[in-house]
C-alpha cells in the first residue's frame, strides 16, 4: 500500500483529534499545565546551575571565614599573616561584603576588595570582565564598577537616570547617610548573580558603606598553588586557623546548587503528579475502559484495517496531542520566564531573599531539556494510548464488538 | 452451482476450560450456493450471530473448517484473514457499529480508508452509495441526527463499499419497520440479482426467513433444520 493509504490514516487520526474534543483538549491542557510548570523550573534550574558554575569559576579556590558562637563575624587583619603562610595558598585578599542601596529600595551587593591583588588573579575579576570603563586601582577611593542590573534599574526608575562610566551614585550608609561614588566601569560578567546587582569598590569606601571597623574583613578569598589539592589546603587553613570556616570552591558550588535544585526538585515533582494524571487520562480514554473507543478498534479491524493501521492511527492521536500540548507548554514556559520573569516561581527558586533585579533571573534552554521534555510528554501518552489499542487490535474483532 | 461458503463441523466455544465455558456453535456444517440468499433462523442465544462471526472471518472456529470457495480460510494468518474482510466480504451488523462522532458520508467512506483510495475519492464513493439507498437528504448528517431505518441503510451502503462478494447482515429487520423492512430485503434482492453476490442473513424474523432462498435454522448452538 502507498502513499495515499498513510495520507488517510493521518487524516482520519486528525479527524478524531478534533473530533474526540473534550479528550484532546483535556489531553492537551493538562500536558500544557505540567510542561509549562516543568519548564519554567527547568530553564530557571539550567540557568543557575550555569550561573553557579560561573560564578564559581570567577571566583576564589577557597573562602575562609569567621565563626563566632556559630554566627559569622568580621575577621581582624591579624588572620592574613596566618593565612598567607600557609603551604599551598598562592594568594589571599581581604573582601568585605554586605548590602545597600541607591534610594530605589532595591538591596544591592557591595564587595569591597584591594583592587591590585583582586586584578592580579587571572580569570577572576579583570577588564576582560567589564563591558565599559577600566578595573578599580590601588589608589580609587570611593570608586565603583557597577553590574548591568544596577544600570538597568537606574533607567527604569522614578527619575529615570542614564548612568554610566563617569556618572555618580549615591550610596546609603549604614547609619543612613549619602556617600557619593563615581563609576569607573560596569561589569560584562558571563554570571547574572554574581554580577548584576554588584557593586565593586575599594576596602575603605565599603567599610564605610557597611559599618566594618577598619583592619575588619567579611571574609578572605584564596588562591591556592597551581596543582595543589585544594582540600589539603582547606584542611591545613581549618586546623591551622581556631574559629576558621573554610570553604572550598565545591563547597560553595554544591551548597548553592543543592538549594536551588532542591527547590526546583520540589516543583519538578508536582509536574511528576500532572504528568502522570495526563497519563491516567490517556490510558482511560483509549483503553479498555473506553468502551466507545474499543469498539472502534473493533469496528476498523472487522472492516479490514490490519492492526499496523490502528496502531498507526492511535500513534499519530497520541503524537498530535503530546506534541502539541507539550509545544504550548513549552512556548508559555519561554514567555513566562523571559518575558515576565517568570513572577513567584523565580523567587521560589532562587530564595526570596535573593535580589532579583528585573532581567537579573538567570535563564538557559538547552536542546537536551526540550528532547527529554518532549520525551517525557509524548512517550508515555503515545504508550498510555498505543497499548490497549494494540491489544484490542490483536484480539479477534468478534470478542471485541460483541465483548464476549 | 458454485459454493460460495461452506463450514465442516465448526464447533466455537467461548472461555474454554473456565466455567464459563460456553459452545456457542456445535458441529455445525453448512453450504451456501454462490449468488444466493440464505437465512440463518432460530431464536435469540441460538448460534446465529457466531456463525456469522465464524464466515465473516471474525472469529476463528474452536473445531471444524471454513472455506470460502474452495479455500480453507479458518486456518489463515490473521493478515491474511484481514486482507479477505477488506476486500470480500462486507457486514451489515446488529447495532449498525457506526462511529457518532463521524457523518454519514465518513462512516460509509471508512472501509475504503485502509485502500490506496484517497480519502475525497472515498468519500464520493460513499456519497453515491448513501444516494443509492435514498440518503442524499443524510449526507452529512452525524447518525445522532438519523432514525433507525436511516442507520439501518447507512450500514448497508457501508457494507457495499468494498464490492464484496460475501454480504453478512445481522438482524437487519430489528431496528426497522415492516415497511423498512421490505425496501432492505428488495435492496438486497437487487444486489444479488445484478452483482451476483452471496447474502447470508441471521434472523428470527419470518418476513426474513419466508424471502430468503435457503433457510438454516439454529437451536442451541446446533443446526436443525437445513435447506
Amino acid at each position: 500500500m502507498g502513499v495515499r493509504k498513510h495520507s488517510n490514516l493521518a487524516s482520519y487520526a486528525l479527524g478524531n483529534v478534533l473530533k474526540y474534543r473534550t479528550r484532546s483538549v483535556a489531553i492537551i491542557l493538562a500536558l500544557f499545565i505540567s510542561t509549562s510548570i516543568l519548564c519554567s523550573v527547568e530553564f530557571i534550574r539550567e540557568g543557575v546551575v550555569t550561573d553557579v558554575s560561573a560564578s564559581v569559576d570567577e571566583g576564589p579556590d577557597i573562602i575562609l571565614q569567621k565563626l563566632v558562637g556559630g554566627r559569622q563575624a568580621p575577621i581582624p587583619d591579624s588572620w592574613m599573616g596566618n593565612v598567607t603562610n600557609t603551604a599551598g595558598v598562592r594568594t589571599a585578599t581581604p573582601r568585605v561584603w554586605g548590602y545597600s542601596e541607591v534610594g530605589s529600595g532595591i538591596l544591592l551587593t557591595i564587595m569591597g576588595v584591594n583592587a591590585t591583588e583582586y586584578e592580579s588573579m587571572s580569570g577572576v575579576v579583570g577588564t576582560d570582565v567589564l563591558e565599559t570603563g577600566r578595573f578599580l586601582n590601588e589608589t580609587d577611593y570611593r570608586k565603583m564598577i557597577i553590574g548591568q542590573g544596577i544600570v538597568d534599574i537606574m533607567a527604569t526608575s522614578a527619575i529615570s537616570q542614564q548612568i554610566h562610566v563617569g556618572s555618580l551614585l549615591s550610596l546609603i550608609t549604614f547609619e543612613g547617610e549619602l556617600i557619593e561614588f563615581e563609576i569607573v566601569g560596569i561589569f560584562d560578567s558571563d554570571s547574572k548573580i554574581y554580577s548584576y546587582d554588584m557593586i565593586l569598590t575599594d576596602l575603605k569606601s565599603a567599610r564605610e558603606v557597611l559599618g566594618y571597623d577598619n583592619s575588619t574583613f567579611t571574609d578572605i578569598a584564596i588562591w591556592t598553588n597551581y596543582g595543589t589539592d585544594l582540600n589539603s589546603v582547606a584542611f591545613r587553613l581549618d586546623t591551622g586557623i581556631g574559629e576558621a570556616r573554610v570553604l572550598t570552591r565545591d563547597a560553595i558550588s554544591d551548597l548553592m546548587l543543592k538549594a536551588y535544585t532542591g527547590r526546583a526538585g520540589i516543583t519538578a515533582l508536582l509536574w511528576l503528579v500532572v504528568l502522570l494524571a495526563v497519563i491516567l487520562l490517556a490510558f482511560t480514554a483509549s483503553s479498555a475502559g473506553s468502551e466507545e473507543a474499543r469498539r472502534e478498534v473493533g469496528l476498523l479491524k472487522a472492516l479490514g484495517f490490519d492492526t499496523v493501521d490502528v496502531l498507526e492511527i492511535r500513534m499519530l492521536e497520541s503524537i498530535t496531542l503530546s506534541l502539541l500540548g507539550v509545544s504550548l507548554g513549552i512556548s508559555f514556559a519561554i514567555i513566562f520566564d523571559f518575558i515576565f520573569g517568570a513572577p513567584l516561581l523565580a523567587g521560589y527558586i532562587l530564595g526570596w531573599s535573593l535580589v532579583l533585579l528585573p532581567g537579573g533571573i538567570p535563564l538557559t534552554i538547552s536542546v537536551s531539556t526540550l528532547f527529554t521534555v518532549y520525551a517525557v510528554g509524548v512517550i508515555p501518552i503515545l504508550v498510555a494510548a498505543v497499548v490497549p489499542s494494540w491489544r484490542n487490535a490483536i484480539t479477534e474483532p468478534d470478542v471485541v464488538l460483541r465483548g464476549v | 452451482m458454485t459454493s460460495a461458503i461452506r463450514t465442516e463441523n465448526v464447533w466455537k466455544t467461548y472461555n474454554q476450560g473456565t466455567p464459563r465455558q460456553v459452545d456457542a456453535v456445535r458441529d455445525i456444517t453448512i453450504e451456501i450456493e454462490e449468488g444466493t440468499i440464505a437465512a440463518l433462523g432460530g431464536p435469540s442465544g441460538s448460534g446465529k450471530s457466531t456463525l456469522l462471526s465464524l464466515i465473516g472471518l471474525l472469529t476463528r472456529p474452536s473445531r471444524g473448517k471454513v472455506f470460502l470457495r474452495t479455500d480453507e480460510v479458518s486456518g489463515f494468518s490473521e493478515v491474511f484473514r484481514t486482507k479477505i474482510r477488506r476486500n470480500t466480504i462486507g457486514f451489515i451488523f446488529q447495532t449498525q457499529y457506526l462511529i457518532p462522532q463521524l457523518t454519514a458520508t465518513e462512516n460509509v467512506a471508512l472501509p475504503l480508508l485502509c485502500t490506496d483510495i484517497s480519502r475525497s475519492e472515498a468519500e464520493a464513493i460513499a456519497r453515491k452509495r448513501l444516494i443509492s439507498v435514498d440518503m442524499e437528504h443524510r449526507l452529512d448528517f452525524t447518525t445522532a441526527q438519523l432514525s433507525g431505518g436511516e442507520l439501518q441503510r447507512v450500514s448497508i451502503a457501508r457494507a457495499m463499499m468494498n464490492n464484496p462478494q460475501i454480504l453478512i447482515a445481522d438482524e437487519p429487520s430489528s431496528s426497522i419497520d415492516e415497511t423498512l423492512t421490505k425496501e432492505l430485503l428488495n435492496t438486497l434482492r437487487t444486489m444479488v440479482n445484478e452483482d451476483g453476490i452471496t447474502v447470508i442473513v441471521a434472523s428470527h424474523d419470518p418476513l426474513v426467513l419466508e424471502w430468503a432462498d435457503t433457510r438454516h435454522l439454529l437451536h442451541d448452538g446446533q443446526l436443525v433444520k437445513d435447506g
